[in-house]
């Protein structure tokens, strides 16, 4: 089975296994664990122009089937991720996506310009989407208009692939996909964390030194499917799935719900090669539920189209 | 890959109540140093960092001793011999050697003595210097590995919160009884993380060097999510820096950090 996949402005995948921004670091990382190579491609750490402190420790803690994380997006800025791992990723063989963060729409646009220059990188992934931070992200998020704003200054800077990446915690997140698409983007990844909390018995306190986290895993994975199906009924653009995958069949049930290729991260945490094996196991899966091409399982649970049941 | 591979649990023991020691056998094992960690695999969404009790690198085992405190911990001490366990490691920076022309003192708190008896029997032959174990517990139930140290012929000064063993109080008295004497000393220290404020806080007075191990919550405990960190020097406008345990520790010079 042929698993490549072709995406908007000639981004084409090897297979349709993408690892998650911040989940995997920049690359070099995970390179003792997983072959690169292999990999559909790797969304990079969210980067903003000046380094990011983050949040204060504890940055993650486990709930039920989830996880929740604090980061802050913590990152050493754009020069740094140009000198030290631009060079490392360049001796990669898969799909590169910067994922890009700031606190204004100037810095979105910043960025975007910068690695817009670096061969290497591949396509665009613009977070608008973090709840960890308090302004920047998540405020463009929540609010079509400025959504549409970062997109177009992301757009306007770069002939690059540029997928926008949305938020779960919004009754509607395809008026923000809309805003995004009406700007110039070529797809939309979703989705983001869920916004959550835990307490600390033992301190009475937040667990998380953020108060406040994302929540993660497979725990959210019925709500990335309600968003991704919602937004791919909608909107004209490919859409790329996540929230909770740890098997081929959880990537089959983000293609029925309407992605075109889906990125993985939590489930790294406790199986780095996880995603080899799902890249391995798709022509089964795929077959067993009667599909012969990847393409084939694209938007098929969509009750305006003829499903077969398998 | 190298850094991903199950061990097999060659030995088991009980060694004070809520606390096991199991001994791991696979030939990445052989790596190993003191005060790096391995990263377990239990049923929860994320894997439980563990330091290496003892290393017998040569036969490619390493320990882990492990005091039950959660759903992960609970899981391990269930493990039998003959199973195996899935680990990442070993993982992170351990400790700089000591240097033998110095006195050595090592400072552990309950489950943060491990890491130290691994560094001991790695460095001990031919020390002919001052050498000191002080090791502090909640409670006589909870102290470990003192055997071990005995058998090496270092006898720990063992201090009990309650009093129930040892001396009364924290490690903090013999430790700075100990610094009066040998001033000169490298201490590596590893415990909870009031003891090692505390012992932080001492050092900067003096002029000895000091090695701190520390523990924080973990994501991926390789470096890529920057879930572990813990404040640290430079201090900038926003203060202290973030540095990650996991890769960047969990061993740090005392100097690094900011407590
Ligand atoms: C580098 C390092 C070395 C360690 N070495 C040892 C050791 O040799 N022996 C030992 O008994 N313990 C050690 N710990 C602590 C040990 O990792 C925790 O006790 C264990 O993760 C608790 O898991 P749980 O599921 O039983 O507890 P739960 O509270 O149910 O765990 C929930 C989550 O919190 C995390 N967590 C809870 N307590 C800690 C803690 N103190 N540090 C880091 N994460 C924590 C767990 O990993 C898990 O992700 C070490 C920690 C670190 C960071
Ligand atoms: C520790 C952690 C850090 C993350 N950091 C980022 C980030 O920097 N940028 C981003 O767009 N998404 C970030 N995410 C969100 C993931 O990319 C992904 O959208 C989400 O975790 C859902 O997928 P999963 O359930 O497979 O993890 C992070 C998630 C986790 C768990
Ligand atoms: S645990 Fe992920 S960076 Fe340390």
């Amino acid at each position: 089975m042929d698993l490549s996949v072709n995406l908007p402005r000639g981004l084409r995948l090897k297979n349709p296994i993408i690892a998650a921004s911040g989940t995997f670091g920049f690359g070099p990382e995970y390179a003792a664990y997983v072959d690169l190579n292999q990999l559909g491609g790797i969304s990079v750490k969210g980067i903003s122009p000046k380094p990011w402190r983050g949040n204060p420790p504890p940055r993650v803690w486990e709930t039920p089937a989830g996880l929740l994380n604090s980061i802050g997006l913590q990152n050493p800025g754009l020069a740094t991720f140009i000198e030290e791992d631009i060079p490392f990723l360049a001796s990669v063989d898969t799909a590169v996506i910067a994922n890009i963060i700031g606190h204004t729409v100037e810095e979105y646009r910043q960025v975007a310009e910068r690695l817009s220059q670096e061969e290497r990188i591949d396509a665009f992934e613009v977070n608008i989407s973090c709840p960890n931070v308090k302004e920047g992200g998540i405020s463009f998020g929540h609010d079509p208009r400025q959504a549409f704003l970062v997109t177009q200054a992301v757009r306007s800077v770069t002939e690059k692939p540029v997928m926008v990446k949305v938020s779960p915690n919004m009754a509607e997140p395809w008026v923000v996909a809309q805003a995004a698409v009406d700007a110039g983007a070529d797809m939309i990844s979703a989705i983001n964390t869920l916004v959550g909390m835990a307490i600390d018995l033992k301190r009475r306190r937040p667990a998380l030194g953020g108060v406040t986290g994302g929540l993660s895993g497979p725990a959210v994975k019925p709500v990335a499917l309600r968003v991704v199906y919602e937004i791919a009924s909608r909107v004209s653009v490919p859409v790329i799935g996540m929230g909770g995958i740890e098997s081929a069949e959880d990537v089959l049930e983000f293609f029925l719900a309407g992605a075109r290729a889906v990125m993985v991260g939590t489930v790294t945490f406790q199986y780095p090669e996880r995603m080899l094996s799902i890249i391995e196991e798709i022509p089964k899966v795929w077959r067993r539920y009667g599909f012969q091409d990847l393409p084939e399982a694209v938007g098929a649970a969509h009750l305006d189209k003829e499903g077969e049941p398998g | 890959m190298k850094n991903a591979f199950k061990a097999s649990i060659v030995a088991r023991d009980e060694v004070a109540p809520d606390h096991v020691e199991l001994i791991l056998s696979s030939p990445e094992l052989e790596d190993a140093q003191p005060g790096q960690f391995c990263h377990v695999l239990t049923p929860g969404m994320l894997r439980r960092p563990l330091s290496f009790s003892r290393l017998d690198r040569k036969r490619g085992r390493a320990g882990v001793l492990l005091q039950v405190v959660g759903s992960g911990t609970a899981w391990l001490y269930e493990r039998r011999v003959g199973e195996q366990l899935d680990l990442l490691g070993p993982l992170g920076r351990g400790f700089e050697p000591p240097d033998p022309s110095r006195p050595w003192l090592l400072v552990g708190g309950g489950v943060g003595i491990p890491p130290l008896y691994a560094a001991l029997q790695c460095w001990q032959a031919a020390w002919d210097q001052p050498l000191g174990v002080i090791l502090g517990a909640r409670a006589a139930t909870a102290v470990i590995m003192t055997k071990d140290f005995q058998d090496r012929g270092v006898y720990p000064l063992v201090t009990t919160d309650d009093g129930s063993l040892g001396r009364f109080g924290t490690v903090m008295g013999p430790f700075l009884e100990w610094m009066d004497r040998y001033p000169e000393s490298q201490v590596m220290a590893c415990g909870p993380t009031g003891m090692l404020a505390a012992l932080h806080g001492a050092a900067k007075a003096r002029q000895g060097s000091m090695q701190l191990c520390l523990e924080q919550r973990m994501g991926c405990g390789i470096g890529a999510c920057l879930a572990c960190v813990v404040p640290a020097q430079p201090i900038g406008e926003e203060g202290p820096c973030y540095r990650r345990v996991c890769t960047e520790g969990p061993v740090f010079q005392a100097e690094e950090l900011v407590f």
